[in-house]
């Protein structure tokens, strides 16, 4: 994500000196720490909501015995190869523990606890759970799929979460010349983890593509490595690791972020080619479609006047399509991405579509300016604070974003709001 | 390093970009190289380049701009300060080490393009491309990276899709068949949904979908096209006798256990024209029938099997 206009400075350097310097920057940094971590929150967030709202029907939607039985999901499966560790066992205590464990992999990776094991985790729990009835979803589980895989690769815990608060709190008593900690849960999650994964690829039933368990492998292996070599050989050995993590992490930013992209010029261009949305009145129709229409006074007002709806229906159109172009310039990406999620807001509440605008919003926000989201932060730091009627000496991890001057006030609350750093 | 980033900060400042004295920009909006510029040790200092500590990103972005790479001298002789990293970024490295990390880099460059015009081939219409490679388009992306994005395109819905079911139960105590009446199920989702802020996906989307399911994988005859077409029967009996386990049958006990065969019919309504509108539609419904299925122990969930049991006692 950088934004950062064109400098005289960078015009003038030679093209080899920018190369390098490119190279360094993806190999060298974790860019855009705070749009990854609102993305991670986000994400959690979605699915964390979503797992909790479905506690009741759980068996409905994903069970054993409900109407998608498992001999079906089996028989699917089989032929489209999707991963999933629900196929393991028919038993309904195994699925209630791989739902257990997807709402805990949900909240840990909300606060950022040990982020990227538990993204291992959370992404197992997503596409276990999607992937075993994959015909009760709709859009925001997709996003949420995509999402679930893509966040494995990225360092997204860098800012707000336990783990960045860990780091620093290790990083002071370093300073203050203490001896560092002996961390015992880290290698003990490593272990637990590592057994499933031996357990699972022992029994050779690991269903899905094969590519699956042999990222959960390297991603293992990685992390096992990155501790050796922390403790061993903290020279160069753990700057070639980092940098790896590194290029990792900023790649599939850009992946996350060209994602964002064809899902909204993909929405979009095929729209223009309908004659509704060309003549208009397209927004009419979900308005008085009964399973999106929760609240159907708030539809029929909006319905009732034609000029409105026309004007909606081609101002969605528009937006979608000319978003991805808007990221050329930062101000009117900005303004179209606050329409963006003022719409997904809307959508949410007119057609009963909650879980999947949070998960399009979450997507958005990989697009948020980090000015607005360290004012965010710092905000979020504030509330809870007062909020727990602390003083701020005593919780400022993230100080630094507090001196921020409050400069882009976008009026808009559109990240989750969430109790976390 | 001291040395090299302060060299790097008056090289900047002799092009003479921004004249020193200048009020300072804020973080947010400040260039790397105003950042280097005012703060020319500020990077040395942390060289871990915390986020925590640069809110903007800038000021790690000066790490970027440390020019190691056309300095001699190893990173060991790093000073004592960067005693906890040697370095960061492939310039903190070695020669060996750099060609890993600059293979790495391609690796990943490639993979990463690859994998983005694979998604774009998915999500774009046929094209030239597809119809050629197709089949590797495909085998890239499914079933993990599956994704459709046509939300009410090209044209939104304009039918509302019901689906009722009528069963006939075993016979009574004359002997008689009994069949019951039309059953809307969908109404029942949308009584669910009515007023509820997050309605559940067992509300909005299973039947719905379920639905468009059996209705892609049937012929206009009503006949399973294929292995999908077989699963999609069992899972709208399945989802049925689920919904009829609900339902009081005629001998006071649930409905379920008495079934014996079922009906499916979908309705079809158009959405009327808006008032606004010139346009008039066809508002009568349109009906199509499956066939009578025969229910089985398999289209009937556990749990109503122990329903029975315990109505019987």
């Amino acid at each position: 994500m950088s934004m950062s206009p064109a400098t005289p400075a960078r015009a003038r350097e030679p093209f080899d000196r920018r190369l390098a310097r490119g190279v360094q920057a993806v190999t060298g940094r974790t860019l855009a720490p705070y749009q990854s971590a609102i993305v991670r929150i986000g994400f959690s967030l979605t699915w964390l909501l979503f797992l909790l709202r479905e506690l009741p029907y759980r068996h409905q939607l994903y069970g054993p015995d409900g109407p998608w039985s498992w001999e079906l999901a089996q028989r699917l499966i089989a032929d489209n190869r999707a991963f999933t560790v629900l196929m393991w066992s028919d038993g309904r205590l195994w699925f209630e523990i791989v739902y257990g464990l997807a709402v805990l992999s949900a909240a840990l990776l909300l606060v950022g606890w040990r982020t990227r094991a538990v993204s291992v985790v959370f992404m197992v729990g997503v596409l276990s759970l999607l992937n075993r009835s994959v015909f009760v979803g709709d859009g925001g589980d997709n996003v949420l799929h995509l999402a679930a895989i893509y966040l494995v690769f990225t360092r997204c815990g860098r800012v707000w979460s336990l783990d960045a608060r860990r780091a620093a709190r290790e990083e002071r008593a370093a300073r203050a010349g203490e001896p560092p900690r002996r961390d015992v849960v880290g290698p003990l999650l490593w272990v637990v983890l590592g057994g499933f994964l031996l357990a699972a690829t022992w029994f050779g039933d690991v269903s899905g593509e094969w590519w699956v368990p042999v990222l959960l492998w390297v991603l293992w292996l990685g992390n096992g490595l990155w501790w050796l070599v922390c403790r061993l050989a903290p020279g160069e050995p753990r700057t070639l690791l980092d940098a790896l993590a590194n290029l990792a992490h900023n790649a599939v930013l850009v992946v996350i972020m060209a994602e964002v992209c064809l899902i909204y010029s993909t929405a979009g261009w095929y729209k223009i080619q309908g004659s509704r949305w060309q003549d208009g009145t397209a927004l009419f129709y979900p308005l008085h479609l009964d399973y999106f229409s929760p609240w159907p006074f708030l539809s029929d007002l909006l319905g009732s006047s034609g000029v409105m709806v026309m004007l909606l229906s081609y101002g969605t159109v528009i937006v979608q399509v000319a978003f991805p172009f808007t990221l050329f310039n930062r101000k009117v990406k900005n303004v179209l991405l606050v329409v963006m999620m003022a719409e997904h807001a809307g959508i949410a509440v007119l057609l009963g579509l909650p879980v999947f605008s949070l998960a399009m919003i979450s997507a958005d926000a990989v697009f948020l300016p980090t000015a607005f989201l360290v004012w965010l932060g710092a905000r979020v730091v504030r509330g809870r604070d007062r909020l727990l009627k602390r003083t701020p000496t005593e919780s400022s991890d993230e100080s630094p974003a507090e001196t921020l001057p409050e400069q882009r006030r976008t009026g808009e609350e559109h990240g989750p709001r969430t109790l976390v750093g | 390093m001291d040395a090299y980033v302060e060299k790097d900060a008056v090289e900047v400042s002799e092009e003479g970009l921004r004249p020193p004295g200048e009020p300072p920009v804020t973080a947010a909006e400040s260039s790397p190289v105003t950042a280097a510029e005012d703060s020319p040790v500020a990077p040395v200092a942390d060289p871990s380049g915390a986020p925590a500590a640069a809110p903007s990103g800038a000021a790690a972005e000066d790490q970027a701009s440390t020019p190691a790479e056309d300095l001699p001298g190893a990173p060991s002789e790093a000073p004592p300060s960067a005693d906890k990293v040697a370095g960061v970024g492939i310039m903190g490295l070695s020669l060996p080490y750099q060609v890993v990390v600059a293979v790495a880099l391609a690796v990943v460059a490639v993979f990463t393009c690859v994998h983005l015009a694979m998604v774009f081939l998915h999500v774009a219409p046929s094209n030239t491309l597809t119809k050629r490679h197709g089949e590797a388009v495909s085998d890239w992306i499914y079933p993990e990276f599956e994704q459709n994005w046509k939300l009410f395109a090209p044209n939104p819905l304009q039918t509302n899709l019901s689906v009722e079911v009528r069963a006939e139960l075993t016979p009574g105590a004359d002997g008689g068949r009994r069949t019951t009446a039309w059953i809307d199920l969908t109404a029942q989702d949308i009584e669910a949904i009515r007023h509820n802020p997050m309605p559940s996906h067992s509300q909005q989307n299973q039947l719905r979908r379920a639905v468009d399911f059996l209705l892609n994988t049937h012929t206009d005859d009503n006949r399973p096209n294929g292995m999908r077409g077989t699963l999609s029967e069992q899972y709208m009996r399945r989802l049925a006798m689920l919904r009829l386990d609900a339902l009081e049958g005629p001998a006071g006990g649930s409905l379920g256990p008495e079934v014996r065969r079922i009906q499916l019919r979908t309705v079809s309504r158009l959405v009327p024209a808006a008032r606004w509108s010139t346009e008039k539609n066809r508002t009568t419904p349109s009906y199509r029938d499956f066939p009578w299925w025969t229910i089985t122990q398999a289209d009937r969930s556990a749990g109503s099997d122990t329903s029975r049991t315990e109505a019987g006692r």
